[in-house]
């Protein structure tokens, strides 16, 4: 719109001329009116050539310590730790109770072979679910 | 390394670096084995072991934490609920009621609450076990106190 006026002259009314809005379309727009950007008129001032997006995940547990081993739940157990490279730590994963109580995979079955029970709560244990 | 040698050697950094006010000392007895341990419990405020030091031996399984320690006392300790003369603990956790989930600092706590809190219903010792179930209550304590006195001062090592 502001184009079209600065182009055409103003033919009839020679005297209201110099009072024709004034070209607005020649300088740069200044930086502060972002919103009447158009593209091609904005020079960016920031342009991202790489993104590194980081992560971090854990599980939703009480406590982050196997209490058994004493041991993180996200580390290996402790007999896992000591055997690095045993095959046994590709399922070095973590069990869940139904009392939500989590224990190393491997922690929790040598316990639950003496007594059936969870070793937080004293319950009977059942597998709610067996983590990855 | 065993599992249970890796787990004590985190439970003897767990006591050095939070070292509670009820136990005096946990520590392996000496560099050859971390599977013998010693401990001295402070006696319980308001009762009659008060004012007196107890030593108690621990002896950890190699299943340990899957089996129990054995815990005995050390220091003559007259309760319904000790042996006198072996020092033998008569307490669940010990036995049935083991969970991997204890640490020797929390089986000792446990100890020092059974210090102040006899059962006598279960007794290793019927003479103070029989004092508190006829009632007699100022007799057990001047009995008790008198076994503390004369047994349960502390440890030349620690002074």
């Amino acid at each position: 719109m502001t184009d079209m006026d600065v182009d055409t002259p103003p033919h009839d009314s020679g005297a209201a001329a110099p009072v024709v809005p004034k070209p607005v379309s020649k300088p740069a727009p200044k930086p502060a009116q972002s919103g009447t950007a158009t593209g091609q008129a904005t020079c960016p001032r920031i342009e991202i050539k790489k993104w590194n997006a980081v992560a971090l995940w854990s599980w939703d547990m009480e406590s982050d310590v196997c209490a058994i081993c004493r041991n993180n739940n996200m580390e290996l157990c402790i007999e896992c730790q000591a055997d690095q490279d045993a095959k046994v730590n590709n399922n070095c994963s973590i069990a869940w109770g139904i009392c939500n109580h989590a224990f190393h995979f491997h922690c929790i079955s040598r316990w639950l072979k003496n007594r059936n029970s969870c070793p937080l709560d004293n319950r009977e244990w059942d597998y709610q679910k067996y983590g990855n | 390394m065993t599992a249970a040698v890796r787990r004590l050697l985190k439970e003897l950094q767990d006591t050095q670096n939070d070292p509670s006010e009820e136990i005096v000392s946990l520590a392996p007895v000496d560099d050859e084995s971390i599977l013998r341990w010693r401990a001295v419990l402070r006696g319980p405020r308001d009762s009659p072991y008060e004012g007196g030091y107890f030593e108690l031996r621990i002896d950890v399984p190699e299943q340990y934490p899957i089996r129990p320690p054995t815990l005995v006392f050390v220091t003559p300790v007259c309760h319904p609920n000790v042996h006198f003369e072996t020092g033998e603990i008569c307490l669940d956790i010990l036995k049935t009621q083991w969970s991997p989930a204890w640490t020797l600092t929390s089986t000792c706590l446990a100890i020092q609450v059974l210090l102040a809190n006899p059962e006598p219903s279960s007794p290793l010792n019927c003479d103070a076990a029989n004092l508190l179930r006829c009632g007699d209550v100022v007799g057990y304590k001047s009995l008790v106190g008198m076994y503390t006195l004369m047994y349960a001062q502390l440890p030349e090592t620690l002074q």
